[in-house]
Formats: C-alpha cells, sequence, structure tokens
C-alpha cells in the first residue's frame, strides 16, 4: 500500500479503475438481455405454480400429515445458510484488517441480501394462506423460535442492505460525477439521489466510517442468531435427528460453507464476463479456497459429532433414523453428500491447483449442490419417523417426495435470487471502487475531482 | 365327461346358493306358520314400538319414512310391503336368526319381545287395522323465562284448540336442556299445572361458562308443534374451572404466562439491534447535510 505521490499518475490509475469497475454498469449486449429473459421466465413460470398452490392449496406440494415441511423448508435453509456468507467476509474479515477480502466484501453482500430476501419469501411460500401471514406478528408467542426467526431474518435483511449501502454511497457519488451519457438518465438519478449530496469531505467519510463499523459490530451478533434460531426451529423439538445440542455451531459452520462456495462461484462468473481479472485475482480465489477448506474442516468436525455421537448410542428412535440415512433410503443421497460435497473437496483444496480460479469454482458448484441436499436431509427423514406409528394413513403419506409445482417454487427462488444479484450488478460496482483505489495508494481527494474530458 | 358334469353341477349348485343368500330369505314352512301368542292391541303395540326404536330404528329409520341407513342389501322399511308380505311367524323368524348384516336377536331380546315387535309391525300392515295411531303435531306456545335470584325457570305453554282460541296447556311434560359445545344437554322435564305453567328449580352445582353463564333450550316434546325457547346465558351456574393446559415455568409457552426474563431478553435483544439498525440510519441522513458546510 504505497502511497502514489504524483497526482497525474494518481489520476490516470483512479480513471483506469473506475473504467474497469463500472464495465458490468454500462455493458449491454445480448447476452445480458438473454439473461435477464431467462431470468424473468423462470421466475414467472415459478410464480405461476405459486398461483396454483395459492387457488388450489397445499394438497398440490407432496406435504402430507407426517411429513409437513418438505422441499420448502430445506431451501429456505439453504438460502439462510448461503446468506451468512454476509457476515462472515464483510465483517468479520473487514474487522480484522484481512485485506485481501475488501474486494469481495461487496459480492458477498449481494449474496447476503438476495440469500435473506428469498429466505423470507420461501417461509411464505410454505404457507398455505399467505394471507395470514400479519397474524404471525398479531398473535405470535414470544417464546417460539418461528416468531423470533421471523424477527431476526428481517433484522439481518435490513443490516445486509445498509451494510451494502454504507460503502457504496462514496461510490454513487464517483458514478454520479464521472458517467455520462453512457449510462441511462434514470440511473444517473438513482446515482445522484442516493449519493445523498456526498462530496467526500472529511467529516462525511468520518461518518460513513463510523456508522460502518458500528453495523460490522451489529451484524455479528445478528448474523449468528439467524442461523442459530433457524437451527432452534429443529433443535427445540423432541424428534429424532433434531434434538441435538450442536444445531446451532453446525448450522452455522455449514453456511459458511455454502456461502463461500456461492461468493467463489459468483466471483468467477464477474471475472469472465466483466474482464475483472486484475480485480478478482488468483490470489483472491487462493485465499477463499483456503477460507473453504478451513470452514469445510470446522463443517465436518461438527458432522462428525452429530453423526458419530448418536450413532455409538442407537437410542431407539435415533437409531432408526440413523439407519435410515446410513443405510436406508437416504444413503445414496447422505453419503454422496458428505463425499462428494465435504470430505473429497477438501482433500483437493489443500492442493495448491485446485485454489486456481477454475477448479475452485467447479469444486464450489459441486459444494453448493450438496449443500442444498444436506438441507434436504436434514429436514425429510426426521419427519418420516414420527414417534407414533403411523397407521391407517394412505401409502402416500408414508413418504415425501417434492411434486412438479415444489420443484417449479424452488426453482423460482433461485432465478429470482439470480435476478436480485444481476440487478444489483447492473445497478452498482460490484467492487467497491474507493476502497480498492485507496488500497492502490490513491489519495482520497482524486476522488471527488471531475476527469478532464 | 363325468368328471365336468360333476364340476358343472357344482358350479350351478354354487351360484343357486349364492342367490339365494342375496335375494331370497327363505323360512322353513313350520316357522312360517307360528301363530302370534301375544294379542293385537294397543298396549302390546305400544311396547313393541318402544324395543323397535331402541333396537331396530337405527339401521331400518323410523315406520313409512323410508330413512333406513343405505346398507347393502337396504334394510327395509317396516312398513313397506317388502316387511308386510312376511307372515307373523316369518317376522319372529327373521328377527330370531338374523342373516348377513341382519344380526340375530335371539341373545339381545326375549321371546316375548320378539312378538312384542312383530305385534308393532303388525299395526302397518294393510289387512289389519292400525291401533297406535299418531296424531297430527298440536300447534303451541311456549314462553320461558329465568329467575337467576330464586334459581328457576319458569314455563308457560298455550295451544290453539280446534275453535283456534289459545288454550293454556296442561299436564304436558316441557324438556329443559343446557347448550354445551357439542349440543343440547337435558338437565330435567317439569309437567305443566293447571295454568300451562311450570318450575324448573336450577340446581345448585349446574356448571356454566368460564364465568357461570347457562343458556338454556326449553322444549315441548313430541306430538307439538312449538318453536323451542333459548334464554341466552343466565348467570346461573358455577363458572367452569378451566385448567392451564401448559404449566407455568415451561418456557415454551403462551404469551400469557412466558417467562419475563425470556420477554425481556427477546425484546432486548430485537430492540437492541433495532435501535442500533436507526442511529445507523441517523447517521447517513447527517450525511446529506454535512455536504453543505
Amino acid at each position: 500500500m504505497n502511497k502514489i505521490e504524483s497526482p497525474e499518475e494518481s489520476r490516470k490509475l483512479l480513471n483506469k479503475i473506475v473504467f474497469d469497475l463500472t464495465r458490468s454498469i454500462v455493458k449491454k449486449d445480448e447476452l445480458t438481455r438473454f439473461w435477464f429473459f431467462i431470468l424473468i421466465m423462470f421466475s414467472a413460470v415459478g410464480l405461476w405454480g405459486w398461483g396454483i398452490q395459492i387457488d388450489k392449496g397445499l394438497g398440490v406440494t407432496g406435504m402430507r400429515d407426517y411429513v409437513s415441511w418438505g422441499m420448502y423448508i430445506a431451501n429456505f435453509v439453504f438460502f439462510v445458510a448461503v446468506s451468512l456468507i454476509g457476515f462472515l467476509i464483510s465483517s468479520t474479515l473487514h474487522l480484522l484488517n484481512i485485506s485481501w477480502s475488501k474486494p469481495i466484501s461487496r459480492v458477498a453482500e449481494q449474496v447476503a441480501i438476495a440469500g435473506v430476501a428469498l429466505a423470507g419469501i420461501i417461509i411464505v411460500n410454505d404457507m398455505g394462506h399467505p394471507d395470514r401471514l400479519l397474524n404471525v406478528f398479531i398473535h405470535g408467542r414470544f417464546a417460539s423460535p418461528i416468531v423470533w426467526d421471523v424477527s431476526v431474518v428481517m433484522t439481518y435483511l435490513t443490516i445486509s442492505v445498509l451494510l451494502f449501502y454504507l460503502p457504496l454511497i462514496p461510490d454513487l457519488a464517483i458514478l454520479r460525477d464521472r458517467m455520462g451519457d453512457e449510462v441511462p438518465k434514470w440511473k444517473m438519478k438513482i446515482y445522484s439521489i442516493l449519493a445523498l449530496g456526498w462530496n467526500g469531505n472529511a467529516k462525511q467519510y468520518k461518518t460513513i466510517y463510523h456508522a460502518m463499523r458500528v453495523l460490522m459490530i451489529l451484524i455479528i451478533p445478528v448474523g449468528l442468531s439467524i442461523h442459530t434460531v433457524t437451527s432452534w426451529l429443529f433443535a427445540a423439538t423432541l424428534r429424532a435427528g433434531w434434538d441435538s445440542t450442536i444445531m446451532g455451531p453446525y448450522f452455522v459452520a455449514g453456511a459458511f460453507v455454502a456461502g463461500s462456495a456461492a461468493v467463489v462461484m459468483l466471483m468467477y462468473a464477474y471475472r469472465l464476463r466483466y474482464g475483472l481479472k486484475e480485480y478478482f485475482e488468483d490470489i483472491h480465489f487462493d485465499q477463499m479456497g483456503k477460507l473453504l477448506v478451513f470452514v469445510s474442516l470446522l463443517y465436518l468436525y461438527f458432522n462428525v459429532n452429530e453423526f458419530l455421537v448418536p450413532g455409538y448410542k442407537m437410542k431407539a428412535a435415533e437409531g432408526v433414523h440413523l439407519l435410515n440415512i446410513f443405510v436406508g433410503r437416504y444413503a445414496l443421497m447422505f453419503w454422496s453428500v458428505q463425499i462428494l460435497g465435504l470430505i473429497l473437496p477438501i482433500i483437493l483444496m489443500l492442493f495448491r491447483f485446485f485454489r486456481k480460479p477454475l477448479p475452485l469454482t467447479v469444486i464450489s458448484v459441486v459444494v453448493l449442490i450438496g449443500a442444498w441436499f444436506k438441507r434436504y436431509i436434514i429436514v425429510i427423514p426426521t419427519l418420516e419417523h414420527p414417534f407414533l406409528p403411523i397407521q391407517n394413513v394412505p401409502a402416500e403419506f408414508h413418504h415425501y417426495s417434492p411434486t412438479g409445482i415444489e420443484i417449479m417454487i424452488t426453482l423460482f427462488s433461485f432465478t429470482a435470487a439470480l435476478l436480485i444479484i444481476t440487478i444489483l450488478a447492473k445497478l452498482f460496482p460490484v467492487i467497491t471502487i474507493w476502497e480498492y483505489a485507496e488500497e492502490k495508494g490513491i489519495d482520497k481527494k482524486y476522488f471527488s475531482e471531475q476527469p478532464k474530458s | 365327461m363325468i368328471k365336468k358334469i360333476n364340476l358343472l353341477i357344482v358350479v350351478v349348485l354354487f351360484f343357486s346358493v349364492q342367490q339365494g343368500i342375496s335375494q331370497e330369505w327363505l323360512v322353513p314352512a313350520d316357522k312360517q306358520n307360528v301363530k302370534n301368542p301375544l294379542e293385537y292391541n294397543l298396549e302390546n303395540v305400544k311396547k313393541g314400538k318402544e324395543i323397535f326404536m331402541r333396537e331396530c330404528k337405527s339401521c331400518h329409520g323410523e315406520p313409512g319414512k323410508n330413512n333406513a341407513l343405505a346398507l347393502t342389501p337396504a334394510p327395509p322399511d317396516v312398513a313397506s310391503t317388502t316387511m308386510q308380505k312376511n307372515s307373523e311367524g316369518a317376522m319372529f323368524y327373521k328377527i330370531t336368526t338374523g342373516k348377513g348384516i341382519m344380526p340375530s336377536f335371539k341373545a339381545t331380546l326375549s321371546e316375548d319381545e320378539r312378538w312384542l315387535l312383530v305385534n308393532y309391525f303388525m299395526n302397518f300392515n294393510p289387512k289389519k287395522s292400525p291401533v297406535l295411531v299418531v296424531a297430527p303435531p298440536v300447534k303451541a306456545t311456549l314462553s320461558a323465562q329465568v329467575d337467576a335470584d330464586k334459581k328457576l325457570v319458569t314455563v308457560f305453554a298455550e295451544f290453539k284448540n280446534k275453535k283456534g282460541e289459545e288454550e293454556k296447556l296442561t299436564e304436558t311434560p316441557v324438556n329443559i336442556c343446557i347448550e354445551r359445545a357439542f349440543g343440547n344437554l337435558p338437565v330435567g322435564q317439569v309437567i305443566t299445572n293447571e295454568n300451562g305453567a311450570a318450575d324448573f328449580k336450577i340446581p345448585n352445582n349446574l356448571i356454566g361458562d368460564e364465568e357461570g353463564f347457562v343458556t338454556f333450550v326449553v322444549s315441548l316434546g313430541e306430538g307439538f308443534e312449538a318453536k323451542k325457547v333459548v334464554l341466552d346465558k343466565a348467570k346461573v351456574g358455577t363458572p367452569k374451572e378451566t385448567p392451564k393446559l401448559i404449566r407455568k415455568g415451561v418456557i415454551w409457552s403462551t404469551n400469557d404466562n412466558i417467562p419475563m426474563w425470556m420477554l425481556l431478553s427477546y425484546l432486548g435483544a430485537i430492540g437492541g439491534a433495532w435501535i442500533t439498525i436507526g442511529y445507523v440510519v441517523f447517521q447517513i441522513m447527517r450525511i446529506k447535510g454535512m455536504s453543505k458546510g
């Protein structure tokens, strides 16, 4: 971080950085339109499925009396998990002054916002009567983990949006001052309004640093709560497979795995699509790979605890549940998730080669898919084994398999999350310009200068 | 060849037996003509009706109303020709032995009781004149009120006589019920006096709702067409105890008995987070003001 003394050099470098990092905003080609078209089409199909579900009721899903939490809840847990990365990268690593994480923090915040927003929507998907959502707030029990979860999801969403917005303010001013005809007028208007008349004086910087610091500290307990409380939705019951004291940290560790994988995928997409090779460098992927190994090892440790300890004892109901996932109906899914989605990636990522951008991205895709199925295994098999025998019910009540409409709505959640991320990337730079430029040694005073054109 | 014929015979026999089971209920000739030892008179028919209402009505329905249960084969209506073409002896035989879904009443009803039933069936026989005739219902008016202090329900009944004049309804039973969650619970019956009035003494241990309110439903019995009187919520009962199903001190509980530390922790955590968020938003708003300075 050497300070660049020459004004000429500073201006030149700043211009280049701004040009590179606004490419995502300016770029507008066939592929962009096609991408939007695909996302909107799939989202619309999912919404249509949701319409059918609201019209006909939850009977159109595979959920019945016994398995009353299906793919939606598994998907909900997955999205909450993915969103947790925002708190790890843009707060914890930031507070620890780990400089390689700085260019990644906005990517992590994008994932966090999209993840937690969709998590909220998925819960509404799971309701037979979404029109009664307000009852949760009017008649909710303060002692219920569901009420805690709703509260904390909303809090985390708000903090994530603010933590996305705060470091964006100086960037918005740069965009407002420097972008011209290549950006449509409405976008310029948005920048101008959101920039809050930023002119980069010392007082403003002081305020923004202070506010960011407050939020970064606040998001730590809230971020930990969001996934711990989500785990309590399960752990606060007596059901075999859920009745576990380590559910909270187990979920949090798993969340870091899923979130890191999602961030790596997004970094690679931006690097490729917006030509940001010099910004998302190989070293960033290398470090993300190390982070992923670390959190995966942590998650593996919790997995060993979560399955070995009850497996050693094989208590009656717990034993039925464990045999079902070890050697029964869910064995293939369980072992694929544990080996392909956790153990194999850990081993591979220990080698430098697999932490290079492309191999790491491929591994991240596998890890993320594994993370999704892991949530499925956490939610569904337990419900198929109630303590009392299942009797006198239609055969379809015994086992759960998702229906087409459930899959449609689940696909919607993915396309909607990608849509949110895409819109954010199309509106705002994917890397914080001013932080990055400062890191490169450019003095703050150049940021608010108008470029000579 | 012979084997084939044997097989054919067996098949034919099998089907004929099947047919017999499903359609014809054959009564042995000696049972067919057994005479009813009891006299066909009003008293015996009334007794038979009582047994019928208790033992048979649930499947066969009320005579002449064709409201039997939808079973296969269908239980015949007592007044129908299917029933009435049977001889008295055949009726007695069928009640005694039963067949298929019709149970045998040999063990449940004495021989006399079974004959009494046959007597009741004869009341609907076209060849005999009925002895028990149900009169058309009398139009009546019922009024009632609750005296909470004296703990009395006072009833008054009138009816329209043949001339169309209002007349006091005397010596008539009036049913007193109270409304419960799943229907009306009979608590007593009073007989009207020469003034058409009657008093029902409300028992002291009558349980009302959570606040002790009781809703009485007063009605006339069979043979009368009168509106029920519903006396809404009189404070004459003892309050119903509603045990708290979740014991106090349990963490997962309703908002009524949530532990205070839990409520404060929840509100404190969420409130603290939102106050901090509010502080940050306030800082953001300040940024705008700073640009002018």
